[in-house]
């Protein structure tokens, strides 16, 4: 592999005398030093057949990838800054027992430029430092590769270490759980290329592994290790891991039901996604475990638009139990923020224009008796009155997941079922009761002219009363005055 | 009675009107208290006085209570009003009579400044007969309507179910009318009004002075005097 020509000596002078490193001194000479230097020693190592033979018989390629080291993040050094025994006129010949000891050997010149204190701000080094000093030997390049070195999260370094990774994991084998569950440990490598989480490598999730330790985790069931996964997501998606922390879900795992959803039932495992725009997939995912209410949803005049006609604008689960912080339904809070949910929609004119449908629904539901006392009840501070009773809201009368259209429909029976909805609250209502509500429509000569007429007549009356009165006060006072 | 520069004091309430007229101050005020914040409940002052009497359904209680007040002042007036003028002799002095068309079309002119006098009134002037009937034809109104929303479900029974908006509306309207019209023409009339301010005190003291009562009430100052009596209480007091 020796090679001695006087070009290569003269440039070799010249790059010595311009200083050690090449990549400060670019631009210097017509064509850079390094460039020169590492082409000389691709002259062998460009070609692919050549191999160093180890002590114990295992080999290394001695093959650079040229293009590949360009891209690197190395790409301004010379082979020279790295491997400094080595010039255009010295290659020492070196033995070592094995390719480990070659590669521990090599990876200490990492270290020349990146001194521990430094990389070990991050926890994966970190560990594999503490390792070092109970004897294991650190490899940079197991994961950062040896002439295409990048950062971890830039790509290829995650993908080194899902090479490391996936040498077990991409075999059929299985993880069992105390009770006797098992879970698949296979992973399929396309999973995660496709989804958002296609940047960053195995250890970002599932931070107490690397290529250096494999902690064997023991878990009681497979629902207690889906449930421990949850972990993984906080460290980058806290804000969603702080609501979840508080909605109904986690209070029914705190309270011992394992079958509770967590992050994963719902977002996947390493085909993650985070469903935001699939308005059906969302609506699929809850259906998992909310068949009944998926059955009345899909009989709804939401779901019937959403299953039929992919509707974008129908009301699916998360728009009204949102999707990360859903509480309890039978709260009180979540019972008198009904009207503020359907109001997201049923007061957007954009929305409602589309199906002709009247956004006048939530301003007539607040200027009556139920939509003014509910809005009254919410400003009160109930620590000091005390827990104020239910307020009839949307669902009361529309009822929740089975929501029917109101136009078009049978108005005997809807008037039927609506006294018996008055009467859960009105005990004794008569079939006259649901009349005193006038269904949403504001009063006109066509709806309840009697109200509207009475409207009109105070309406005029009012102002007319009080400046006649106004008046005969001015006038009073001014006959007085002129009569002294 | 006597009182400095020789103006008599005269009787002209007994104790049962002052305490009428006490009792119908105090109860309006809380039914104006408590229903006006539910009329107007969005604005920022409705909700802090909701606040103060302790929710929404405190004060709709509180409306309800002195709703039943006034109903009972309401009857009362009427049924004791009715007997003593059909079946005691009362002078039904709040009746309106074409003297109070005259009256009114004689002031008319003396706005004008048709004529120099203005309408000679009896015990109670045509404003004041005005503002009676106007409020006790309301106050019935008010009650009526006032029942309906507070037993929807008994009256929809009965009556269809549009009666209940209806009688909101109704119910809503006519307070503001009452209101605006006791606290611009009554305030006006008995306290503003130069000829009695700062304040026309006989319905509180019983007693009106004769200078007073010959300006504001110039024909029954005279038949009193006819009468030879300045003493002798007027003949509607019943107690």
């Amino acid at each position: 592999m020796k090679r001695s020509k006087g070009i290569v000596a003269a440039a070799l002078v010249l790059s010595l005398a311009i200083g050690p490193a090449c990549g400060v001194n670019q631009g210097f000479a017509q064509e850079e030093p390094c460039a020169v230097l590492n082409r000389e020693c691709l002259a062998c190592h460009g070609r692919d057949d050549a191999v160093k033979k180890f002590a114990d018989g295992s080999v290394v390629k001695t093959y650079i990838d040229s293009q590949s080291f360009a891209k690197s993040v190395h790409a301004s050094l010379s082979c020279h800054d790295c491997h400094q025994d080595f010039t255009v006129t010295s290659h020492p010949e070196r033995s070592f027992r094995s390719r480990l000891q070659y590669r521990t050997v090599e990876s200490r010149r990492c270290r020349q430029c990146h001194p521990d204190d430094v990389i070990g701000a991050r926890s994966i080094h970190e560990t594999l430092l503490r390792k070092e000093k109970s004897g294991e030997a650190i490899i940079c390049t197991n994961c950062h590769s040896a002439h295409m070195m990048s950062r971890v999260g830039a790509g290829s370094a995650a993908k080194s270490e899902t090479k490391h990774c996936l040498a077990c994991h991409s075999r059929e084998k299985v993880k069992k759980f105390v009770n006797g569950e098992t879970v698949s440990t296979f992973v399929t490598p396309g999973d995660i290329l496709n989804s958002p989480h296609k940047d960053i490598g195995c250890t970002d999730c599932h931070s107490d592994f690397s290529s250096a330790r494999h902690p064997d985790n023991r878990y009681g069931s497979e629902r207690e290790y889906r449930h421990s996964s949850a972990g993984m997501c906080r460290r980058c998606h806290y804000d969603k891991y702080a609501m979840v922390a508080e909605n109904i879900h986690n209070a029914m795992l705190s309270a011992g039901r394992l079958d509770a959803p967590t992050c994963v039932d719902c977002h996947g495992t390493h085909s993650i996604s985070s469903l935001g725009n699939d308005r059906l997939s969302i609506v699929r995912k809850c259906a998992a475990c909310h068949k009944e209410v998926y059955s009345a949803y899909s009989r709804s005049v939401h779901g019937g638009a959403l299953f039929n006609g992919n509707n974008r604008d129908v009301a699916i689960c998360t728009d009204c139990h949102t999707s990360h912080n859903m509480q309890a339904i039978s709260s009180i809070d979540f019972h008198d923020d009904i009207p503020d949910r359907c109001s997201n929609c049923h007061s957007n004119p954009v929305i409602m224009g589309k199906y002709g449908l009247s956004t006048d629904v939530v301003k007539t539901y607040l200027s009556d008796f139920h939509g003014m006392t509910l809005s009254l009840y919410r400003k009160e501070t109930w620590k000091h009155y005390g827990p104020p009773p239910a307020m009839a809201v949307c669902t009361d009368c529309h009822g929740t997941h089975d929501i029917a259209r109101v136009s078009g429909s049978d108005i005997g029976q809807m008037k039927i079922k609506l006294m018996k909805r008055c009467a859960s609250c009105h005990p004794g209502a008569s079939e006259n009761f649901p009349d005193a509500w006038l269904s949403h429509y504001r009063p006109s000569f066509g709806v309840a002219p009697m109200v509207f007429i009475t409207e009109q007549f105070y309406r005029i009356m009012l102002p007319l009363t009080i400046t006649g009165i106004l008046f005969l006060v001015l006038l009073d006072i001014w006959r007085y005055f002129r009569s002294r | 009675m006597e009182e400095k520069g020789g103006n008599q004091h005269i009787r002209r309430f007994g104790p049962y009107r002052i305490v009428e007229h006490l009792a119908l101050i105090v109860i309006f005020l809380v039914l104006a208290m408590t229903g006006l914040p539910q009329k107007f409940y969005h604005l920022g002052i409705s909700q802090s006085v909701i606040v103060i009497l302790g929710g929404i359904d405190n004060l709709r209680l509180l409306h309800h209570l002195s709703a039943m007040l006034f109903i009972g002042l309401a009857a009362e007036h009427v049924i004791v009003n009715f007997v003593g003028v059909t079946f005691m002799d009362w002078e039904p002095s709040m009746l309106v009579t074409l003297k109070d068309a005259q009256d009114s079309f004689q002031n008319v002119r003396y706005y004008l400044g048709l004529t120099h006098e203005p309408a000679g009134c009896g015990r109670y002037t045509y404003k004041e007969k005005g503002i009676y009937w106007f409020v006790l034809i309301g106050s019935v109104q008010m009650i009526i309507t006032g029942l309906v929303l507070w037993f929807p479900v008994a009256f929809t029974r009965y009556l269809p179910g549009i009666f209940v908006p209806l009688s909101k509306m109704v119910h809503t309207s006519e307070a503001m009318l009452i209101f605006m019209l006791v606290v611009t023409w009554h305030i006006y009339d008995s306290m503003l009004n130069p000829d009695v301010f700062p304040i026309n005190k006989s319905i509180f003291t019983g007693y009106i002075g004769t200078r007073q009562m010959k300006r504001l009430h110039p024909m029954e100052s005279a038949t009193l005097r006819e009468e030879g009596s300045a003493d002798q209480v007027d003949r509607s007091i019943p107690v």
